[in-house]
């Protein structure tokens, strides 16, 4: 395993070698730079923009600035940010990425649990009207044509039932006289969900380690109560109204984001299912007499979960590359939008940066899948 | 299983339930509520900008918020802009971070020594009590400046409390001549004219310049300039100064993010989250608030604030009025949304979260049709200060050619593509001066084409084309009814003998801007029918204006330009000076005679002798052609009519070229 880590780890670095090139030279590939923007501004004459050129490092010849940029990557430092001139690009990934986890993670695991749910139910109970039901519902919303459909809901929660908001991510009037900052309240947002669910695997891990089945059961009550001390917390905070109006603005995207996704999870679980309910487990469990729910859960499902894992993983790791569409239609300044509006404007500096960070991240998805088979399907074994 | 059947049920059920209600309640507005949106009459291209006599009323009781965050007395304006801010540094706002957006927020937080008054844009005293000195050449020290007095109102205060002086105003344009700050600021502090500034005595500032400056480089350059606090910034550029090279000193200075910076606007800056909003509060120490300013019809300007000054110009202050409103600021707070997109900031709009959005487009016809028939919201029309047109290529033949250029501009049926083909949303344009900006706009430019038939259009093209020598093997013929080129040109040749070469036109594809798209495809078909063989290659403008620009590699284009009131942009786009690649003067127009016009307006000091230099120069390219001006687009705006009332809402540029008037906007 430790030699496979290894090499593992040696690809990854070729592989963002690569990722990093192929950025840097698609970028430069669009014609002008950040300086033809300004180009059409009458009261900027060449020789100012040939200084902004300068003060950039754009009138370097290509091959040195791209030098620059490898250097700056393997050094942790990304430059500053052209568009947000002079900030580090290090410091807009960072105020963006809290946001778009927040978001895209709870959206994920929400299109997941409903996917694998569904997926589970309409394969073992083939041919019902749930099937047909969930199929077509799912497999339309998974092809409609996204912005569409986003701005359909807004239209229909936000405009005329005005039951949330049209969009953005908290409320001015809330907002204005807070003393903290929504990236504060986002990461104490994510730190909580982090906290809970170690200890809810903390929970489920004790109470099974004991291998007794009536302690076991105590499971879910343990979590619900755990689930409701950290609203207590909440709402005792300071934040806590804050937090309520971020989740407020949340519903919506969640809402659209969990129906025009959780179709793939679905598909990919009952297609799972199909295959391992013909296998001769499968049928010895059922010979044993066990309930079905039983030998559904504990031997077809559980079998079933290699693929949706995999996907869930590769999921929530691109959470934090977010959405184009989703956040520039919900008004929600993630890092989708800010890699949109950096390759809009040729900021090359921010483009090289989020490139980096999600390729990095995409990588790692990558080796924690790997490893994750080899826990879920002691089968598996790397050499 | 049958939990999860109930539970996908039960959520089907929400859904449709809800899609039904919302249509329910659709209906129920339509039916119950009449359509009240007031569409103001569109400011004519043609016609001088519509003023219209408003007295400003009394303000009204503040409305209660409903809203726990803010105080039920408060009365908030709420705006709706499309992308966030990328600075507070006022600095850093004319240098890099020169974006629409952080000037919509920004702007009005700092006041120069002198301004343009509302909707005629005269030029009067902000910061300064009266107009300055003549200009006078002066010794000091063996050396030769040109030297002006500008007398300051004393009582001026930063919202710190300290005066405004003659001392900030140096501190200011010396620290962007140190600095050598570049951006939009050398259009504003000219290293090249501006020297330095000393403070006679806190309110009398005396400015020193090189060599003696046009109206460009002072009174509507240095003299619009901004003014900061010495007071909080001295320690901050001393910092800078500090640190190393030039480049360094500018990435030091830009990257303060001011906290509690003062203000001598009329309002603080208060809060930025970013991504979702910025807060400005009043100012309640804003000199001018109470200030009643009053425009007359014979031309005359007026200021007053009783106890304080008195201010007037422009002739004697009588007979009807133009325009007269109070100086708030009425709002106690100004709160600018982030919305992702203009549909999101529309939907905000009509829902009641915004009172007004901030675009530099304007709305689209689609955006309009959406916000038509909501209640509460009132759609006002303005002409913009802009020109879209078709550039040639001097550098090449037959662009270089006066008669082709001529005949290019008589064959483009601007009134028939605006009117009937685009269905209004654009207006013909036949000068390089907006007809909108009023002062500068020659009525009598001529108007090549205009008013003619297709046959006559065609025929007078031939004609034209003739004359300079260029034959065809088979001419153009127009169809008995006159309304279409029955047989195109063909074989059209040089005046040199030469085949006519195949041209190309670039211009925006139709998903980025489809009226200059839909010009070109017209163009192209229009030159086609008269044997010019043209191809309208419709593609990005980043392509566009790296070959225009930057590679001087093309023959014809189709851009557009945002304008300035005073429009010394002429020097800018037609002198020769400025052909060189990345110039302005991207076709390589060069002619001696509009050289020398565009130096003598740029020398010029007195403003009724530069607007006949700028009449002249109008006629002169009408008739030389280095672009065929096309059209504009009026600016379309919505605001919430039920909350709001503005001074005014006829303006060039609409009511975002003013920030939509925070200052002066009152609630009912």
């Amino acid at each position: 395993m430790t030699g496979y880590l290894v090499r593992r780890a040696g690809q990854m670095v070729l592989t963002l070698f690569l990722i990093i090139t192929v950025a840097f030279f698609l970028v430069q590939a669009q014609p002008g730079d950040y300086a033809s923007f300004y180009a059409l501004n009458p009261d900027l004459p060449p020789d100012v923009r040939e200084q902004i050129r300068a003060s950039f490092g754009l009138d370097k010849p290509l091959w040195e600035q791209y030098l620059i940029h490898l250097k700056n990557t393997v050094t942790g430092n990304f430059g500053v940010s052209f568009g947000h001139f002079p900030r580090p690009v290090m410091d807009v990934l960072i105020e963006r990425v809290p946001r778009t986890a927040v978001l895209f993670l709870t959206a994920t695991v929400f299109s997941f649990y409903i996917g694998f749910f569904l997926g589970k139910a309409i394969a073992w109970r083939r041919g019902g009207v749930l099937e047909y039901t969930a199929t077509i519902s799912g497999a339309t919303l998974f092809t409609v044509f996204t912005p569409a459909f986003a701005l359909m809901m807004i239209w229909i929660f936000s405009f005329r039932l005005g039951w949330l908001p049209v969009g953005k991510f908290l409320d001015p009037l809330v907002w204005r006289h807070a003393d903290v900052t929504a990236n504060h309240v986002f990461g104490q947002m994510l730190l909580t969900a982090f906290l809970f669910t170690v200890f809810a695997f903390l929970v489920l891990w004790a109470l099974r380690k004991t291998g007794r089945v009536a302690l076991a059961r105590w499971a879910g009550p343990l979590i619900a109560v755990g689930a409701v001390v950290v609203l207590l917390l909440w709402s005792i905070s300071s934040v806590g109204g804050l937090a309520l109006d971020i989740l407020k603005h949340m519903v919506l995207p969640i809402v659209t984001l969990t129906l025009i996704s959780f179709a793939g999870t679905m598909l990919l679980t009952r297609n799972s299912m199909l295959e391992t309910v013909r296998e001769d487990y499968v049928m010895a469990a059922r010979a044993k007499g066990l309930p079905e729910k039983q030998v559904r859960d504990r031997h077809a499902a559980r079998n079933a979960l290699l693929p949706v894992v995999t996907s869930l993983v590769y999921s929530l790791i691109f959470a934090i590359d977010g959405s184009v569409i989703i956040e520039v239609v919900f008004s929600w300044p993630g890092t989708g939008l800010t890699l949109l509006q950096a390759v809009r404007t040729e900021d090359l500096p921010l483009v090289m940066g989020a490139m980096v960070f999600i390729g990095l991240f995409s990588l790692l998805a990558h080796v924690i899948v790997d490893i994750l088979y080899v826990y879920l399907d002691p089968r598996i074994r790397y050499q | 299983m049958v939990f999860s059947g109930r539970i996908l049920l039960v959520f089907s059920l929400v859904l449709v339930l809800s899609a039904l209600l919302a249509c329910t309640r659709e209906v129920e507005v339509v039916r119950e509520v009449p359509v009240e949106v007031e569409v103001q009459v569109p400011v004519e291209v043609e016609r001088e900008v519509l003023v219209e006599v408003l007295v400003t009323p009394t303000p009204a009781a503040p409305t209660p918020s409903a809203d726990s965050g803010s105080s039920s007395t408060e009365n908030i304006y709420q705006i709706g802009i499309s992308e966030d801010l990328t600075t507070t540094n006022y600095w850093a706002f004319l240098g890099p971070d020169g974006t629409i957006w952080n000037q919509y927020v920004l702007a009005g937080g700092k006041v120069g020594l002198y301004t343009y008054s509302d909707q005629r844009f005269d030029w009067v005293p902000a910061l300064a009590s009266d107009f300055p000195t003549d200009l006078k050449e002066e010794t000091v020290n063996g050396e030769t400046f040109w030297t002006t007095e500008v007398p300051l109102r004393q009582g001026v205060k930063w919202s710190d409390g300290n005066d405004v002086t003659a001392e900030d105003f140096a501190f200011t344009a010396g620290t962007v001549n140190d600095l050598e700050l570049k951006g939009n600021w050398p259009s504003i502090v000219d290293p090249d004219y501006f020297d330095h500034a000393e403070a006679i005595n806190p309110h009398l500032l005396k400015i020193y310049f090189k060599q003696e400056p046009g109206l460009a480089r002072w009174q509507f350059g240095l003299a619009f300039m901004p003014v900061f606090s010495k007071a909080y910034w001295e320690p901050v550029v001393e910092e800078a100064k500090m640190a190393g090279e030039i480049t360094e000193q500018h990435k030091v200075l830009y990257a303060h993010e001011p906290d509690g910076e003062p203000t001598a606007g009329g309002f603080d800056f208060g809060k930025w989250e970013r991504g979702a909003f910025a807060e400005k509060a009043r100012n309640d120490d804003f000199y001018f608030t109470d200030s009643i300013t009053t425009q007359y019809a014979s031309g005359a300007y007026q200021e007053t604030k009783p106890g304080a000054y008195e201010f007037t110009a422009f002739g004697d202050p009588g007979g009807d009025k133009t325009l007269e409103y109070t100086v708030g600021p009425f709002a106690d707070s100004v709160i600018y949304s982030i919305y992702g997109s203009q549909d999101a900031t529309v939907l905000a709009l009509k829902k009641g979260d915004v009172d007004f959005m901030l675009n530099p487009l304007g709305l689209s016809k689609g955006l309009q049709e959406q916000l038509e028939d909501a209640e509460g919201l009132t759609t006002i029309e303005n002409a913009s200060d802009g020109v879209r047109y078709l550039g040639f290529n001097f550098r090449r033949e037959p662009m270089s050619n006066k008669a082709f250029r001529q005949s290019v501009a008589t064959l483009i049926d601007k009134e028939f593509l605006t009117q009937t083909v685009l269905q209004g949303v654009a207006d013909p344009v036949y000068s390089m001066v907006p007809a909108g900006n009023v002062a500068w706009y020659n009525p009598d430019v001529p108007q090549t084409g205009k008013g003619l038939s297709r046959a006559e259009r065609v025929a007078t093209a031939v004609e034209l084309l003739k004359e300079a020598g260029f034959t065809w093997e088979v001419e153009p013929r127009v169809s008995e009814d006159g309304r279409f080129v029955e047989q195109h040109g063909e074989g059209l040749r040089l005046p040199s003998g030469d085949p006519m070469p195949e041209l190309m036109i670039m211009s925006p594809s139709p998903g980025y801007d489809p009226l200059r798209s839909t010009f070109a495809i017209w163009i192209e078909r229009w030159l086609n029918e008269v044997g010019i063989p043209v191809r309208a290659e419709l593609t990005g403008f980043n392509l566009i204006v790296e070959k225009v620009f930057d590679q001087q590699d093309f023959d014809m284009w189709i851009l557009g330009w945002g304008l300035t009131l005073f429009p010394d942009y002429l020097e800018n786009f037609f002198h020769s000076r400025h052909s060189g690649l990345e110039g302005h003067n991207a076709g390589g127009y060069n002619n001696p005679e509009f050289d020398r016009l565009a130096d003598e307006l740029l020398a010029e000091t007195d403003v009724e002798r530069a607007m006949d230099q700028v009449f002249k120069m109008q006629e002169f390219l009408a008739e030389e052609l280095p672009y065929v001006t096309l059209f504009d687009t009026p600016i379309v705006e919505t605001y919430r009519s039920d909350k709001l009332v503005y001074p005014y809402t006829q303006n060039l540029g609409g009511l975002q070229s003013v920030g939509a008037l925070i200052g002066t906007v009152q609630f009912k």
